[in-house]
């Protein structure tokens, strides 16, 4: 017998949920199957209590999304959790709560990704969470008028905000002014270093930051709703390409499409599967240049070299995408089943420049290290700052390479692989420092690999010699059934879909786990304390696309 | 000879009169010859040198080389909508762009561009210059103070934090130059490194004291970057941490002042370095005023590079390095040269 514990559930081949079922005796009232684990219904006054168990005795330290829904009977949270050693261990809670009284006990002491995640279930769908240590809206102004995920919410009724309810935002916040040797700030949402449209409510100490509360939703264009109200088949596959926009969009539009394929059992096609691995991965290269671009920005100042360089060299590989999809940003390539074009005409020629870009790319990579990682500046500056400590950043649910750099190992190219991530030679690139700096390095290294998998991709298309079959044959409709949540690795992390089919063309519940979401909420952790100036490092560091965050 | 004499003497009439019209007629020919090389510097060479760092090409629909963006960029600025903020303390926040640029360009009147174009040439020349350059500190904390937004209040703070640690190893240096010359006179100065330092054959090399005393000439440039507001220490700008900085709410005319006062000051950096350290406006070849030219001009262009290259550091590591290392650093320096030229004069 061993003398380590194995987590309860854990076997071999795969989770025991009898053995989690019993584990949670008593708080189980019922098992439900969904599509990508089992999902069980507890009350909803045992949430914190299940949670806290499932994570210490049953290693769930990974708490991905909190998905909530409002049923003709009923309200519903559900919690998906996952272990950041081994992901495709999944499990899901789901919390009813009647519909004359949602509330629901808050997750928030468990997990602190909780507490966002519930805000934005309490603002869009209308559950209370008691116990919550800061229930307000999130995403929508604080004056919003009902909740516009829930079954009632009348869309055509004007909000109209009596000037009374504009309050100052200084108020309330009342404890923190009084003090007389703080300073109230706001950071955007007009500012140079916010990357889109973030505003953070400071408070300075001099030069340091003593409270920082993010206020996000101003770039909230109601993605889940649009989504929720366009037919699987063709309609929602654009949307993925707005949520992180800087040229991420095949990444997000494979979250889509795995869950959704997943949901209405499609097949893909090897070669097509190719052909996402490769777009996507220079779509990763295009979205990590732009991180490291910007973030240099932050730190150097508006005249910096790097963000131009970075922005030659992400052009190249632009050039390469908009060839393969016929567009630059908004790609909207993939399809339920496949991709929607094959290689351009000449393949043969459109493979060597992408093999030519991609071999020479390691050298160009070199001068970023000259410029940034061993720059001695660079260290000075950013070396120890915004520091995100491992289990900090499990309990925060950061994914990505804010993970990464923190020494998490966790990469769902290869824990929870898809597409043809598996037949390819790569490596997981983690930092153990979880510093500014180590975020920056895992990115830069993090290129390296990609180009690694797209030369080999090149290979495997430029070889092919079977049928070159880029969708498999899927109906016309798809009307799928049953709740599936699914994630594949984006540019930031862990972009997650969940999904419930009710039998019709279109999801009855669309709910999108964005990782810059989560990673933004660690900031509160990364800045306080710290310099007016690390705080934007650290900021710089997360790599948010405010689309993605406020989708 | 300095140009109000010379202008005075080539009137056909004498007398009190004609001294304060070549008085007047001098300043305005350096004002605008100042003015003529922040305008090249400011809308043109600017983008051109930022430009050539990051592979791009920048502005080339105006004239040769792009160079008449000059005026429609001018035309622009001076065309938009001056805001002035709720609550701005008036004749302060109105005064802050006129100390910035004036401060920078009193500085000018000793500076001995070459040729005899000298405004003035009092004993006192070296401090004098060091004296108004500073009163720009007055400006950034009238802006930062009087604008009523936080950001620039930030700035204003930075600011004179950076200056108060800067100004003073950059004196210390400065007065280790004129321990060498025995003079404040910038004409003494510039003449004592004419002299032949060693000579190699037919090349001799003169005696600047950047040859001299390099370590006093590196002090000097790392202090003059941050007392001009540059990369790596633009903390008092930093727009990706304060918007702008003490600048945030100026907007039309005022900012033009503003960035105007920036640029007279980076060049009145330069004409500081090429007087006390690269012998003036002294060179081979060509006249007086082209190297004098070439020199701050180079300063110019070292700034730009800096900018581009170059991160800019945090604003307590600003404070640390000029605190304790560069103010130990210059009074090594100061005490090492009054030793060596107390030894040598015995």
């Amino acid at each position: 017998m061993s003398l380590q514990r194995r987590p309860v559930g854990e076997t071999p081949d795969g989770l025991d949920y009898d053995a989690l079922a019993e584990l949670l005796d008593g708080y189980v009232l019922d098992r439900e199957q969904h599509l990508n684990c089992e999902a069980f219904v507890i009350r909803p006054d045992d949430v914190a209590a299940v949670l806290s168990t499932l994570r210490d005795r049953a290693a769930f330290d990974h708490l991905s999304l909190v998905t909530a829904q409002e049923y003709r009977d009923r309200y519903e949270s559900i919690y998906h959790l996952k272990k950041y050693d081994d992901p495709t261990q999944e499990l899901s809670l789901v919390v009813p709560t009647p519909r004359d009284q949602p509330h629901s006990q808050s997750g928030a002491d468990v997990f602190d990704t909780a507490t966002w995640h519930e805000r934005e279930a309490y603002d869009l769908v209308g559950i209370e969470y008691d116990d919550h240590p800061d229930l307000r809206r999130i995403l929508l102004p604080e004056t919003w008028q009902g909740h516009p995920l829930s079954l009632d919410y009348n869309q055509d009724k004007p909000q109209i905000v009596p000037l009374r309810e504009h309050a100052n935002p200084m108020e309330g916040r009342t404890d923190v002014a009084d003090r007389s040797d703080t300073m109230f700030i706001n950071i955007g949402p007009h500012h140079p270093a916010t990357h889109g449209v973030l505003h953070l409510k400071t408070v300075v100490d001099g030069e340091q930051v003593v409270d920082i509360d993010p206020d996000i939703g101003y770039l909230h264009r109601c993605e889940e709703q649009m989504c929720q109200q366009s037919t699987y088949r063709h309609q929602i596959m654009p949307y993925p390409d707005r949520w992180d926009y800087v040229s991420a969009g095949i990444l997000n539009e494979w979250a889509y499409a795995r869950a959704a394929e997943s949901l209405a059992d499609i097949d893909v096609p090897v070669y097509a599967q190719v052909l996402r691995t490769m777009s996507a991965e220079l779509c990763r290269i295009c979205a990590h240049l732009l991180a490291i671009g910007t973030f240099a920005l932050d730190i150097y100042g508006e005249f910096t070299a790097i963000f131009m360089y970075a922005v030659t060299d992400r052009e190249r590989i632009q050039n390469l995408l908009e060839e393969l999809t016929g567009q630059r940003l908004m790609f909207n390539y993939l399809r339920l089943g496949g991709v929607a074009w094959g290689l351009p005409e000449p393949r043969a020629e459109y493979l060597e420049t992408v093999r030519s870009v991609m071999t020479e790319f390691p050298d160009r990579l070199e001068e970023y290290h000259n410029l940034l990682t061993s720059n001695e500046l660079f260290q000075m500056r950013v070396l120890d700052t915004g520091v995100l400590p491992a289990e900090t950043a499990k309990s925060y649910g950061a994914t990505g390479p804010v993970a990464r750099g923190s020494g998490i190992d966790y990469d769902l190219r290869r824990d929870d692989p898809y597409g043809y991530y598996d037949e390819l030679d790569w490596e997981v690139v983690t930092d153990d420092g979880g510093d500014n700096f180590s975020r920056a390095l895992v990115r830069l290294q993090e290129m390296e690999q990609s180009a690694r998998i797209v030369r080999q991709c090149v290979d495997v298309l430029a070889d092919w010699s079977g049928e070159r079959e880029i969708q498999s044959n899927v109906p016309r409709t798809v009307k799928p059934g049953g709740e599936v949540y699914r994630a594949v690795e984006g540019a930031k992390g862990e972009l997650g879909i969940y999904i419930r089919a009710d039998g019709t063309d279109t999801p009855a519940r669309f709910k999108i786990r964005s990782p810059a979401f989560s990673n933004l909420q660690t900031l509160e952790v990364l800045a306080e304390g710290e310099y007016i100036a690390d705080m934007i490092a650290a900021l710089g560091s997360l790599d948010i696309v405010l689309g993605e965050v406020d989708r | 000879m300095t140009l109000p004499t010379t202008i005075e003497e080539a009137l056909p009439v004498g007398g009190v009169a004609a001294e304060a019209v070549a008085a007047l007629t001098a300043a305005t020919v350096i004002g605008t010859f100042v003015m003529l090389n922040t305008a090249l510097a400011g809308p043109w060479a600017k983008r051109k040198i930022t430009a050539a760092f990051t592979d791009r090409i920048s502005v080339n629909q105006f004239g040769p080389l792009g160079v008449g963006i000059v005026v429609p960029d001018a035309v622009r600025l001076v065309s938009k909508e001056l805001i002035v903020p709720e609550g701005a303390d008036r004749p302060a926040w109105d005064l802050a762009p006129l100390v910035l640029v004036f401060s920078a360009l009193f500085a000018f009147a000793v500076i001995p561009m070459g040729n005899g174009v000298h405004l003035a040439d009092p004993e006192v020349g070296l401090v004098f210059v060091f004296a108004i350059a500073s009163v720009a500190s007055l400006g950034l904390v009238m802006a930062g103070y009087a604008s009523n937004n936080k950001y620039a209040f930030l700035g204003g703070l930075r600011a004179v934090a950076q200056n108060l640690a800067y100004e003073i190893p950059l004196i210390l240096v400065g007065i280790s130059v004129v321990l060498y010359t025995g003079s404040l006179q910038m004409s003494e100065i510039v003449a004592t490194q004419r002299e032949t330092l060693v000579s190699l054959g037919p090349l001799s090399v003169p005696g600047w004291f950047a040859i001299v005393n390099p370590f006093a000439f590196v002090l000097f440039l790392v202090a003059n970057v941050a007392e001009v507001g540059r990369n790596p220490f633009d903390v008092f700008e930093a727009p990706t941490e304060i918007v702008a900085g003490y600048q945030t709410e100026y907007s039309s005319v005022y900012f033009v002042l503003i960035y105007l006062g920036e640029f007279v000051h980076i060049f009145l950096g330069g004409a500081i370095i090429a007087t006390i350290f690269l012998g003036g406006p002294a060179g081979p070849v060509l006249p007086g005023i082209v190297w004098f030219l070439l020199k701050i001009w180079a300063m110019f262009l070292f700034t730009q590079w800096l900018r581009s290259a170059v991160p800019r550091v945090r604003i307590d590591q600003l404070i640390e390095i000029g605190w304790k290392r560069l103010l130990v650093l210059a009074f090594v320096n100061l005490f090492v040269t009054a030793t060596v030229v107390g030894v040598l004069a015995a």
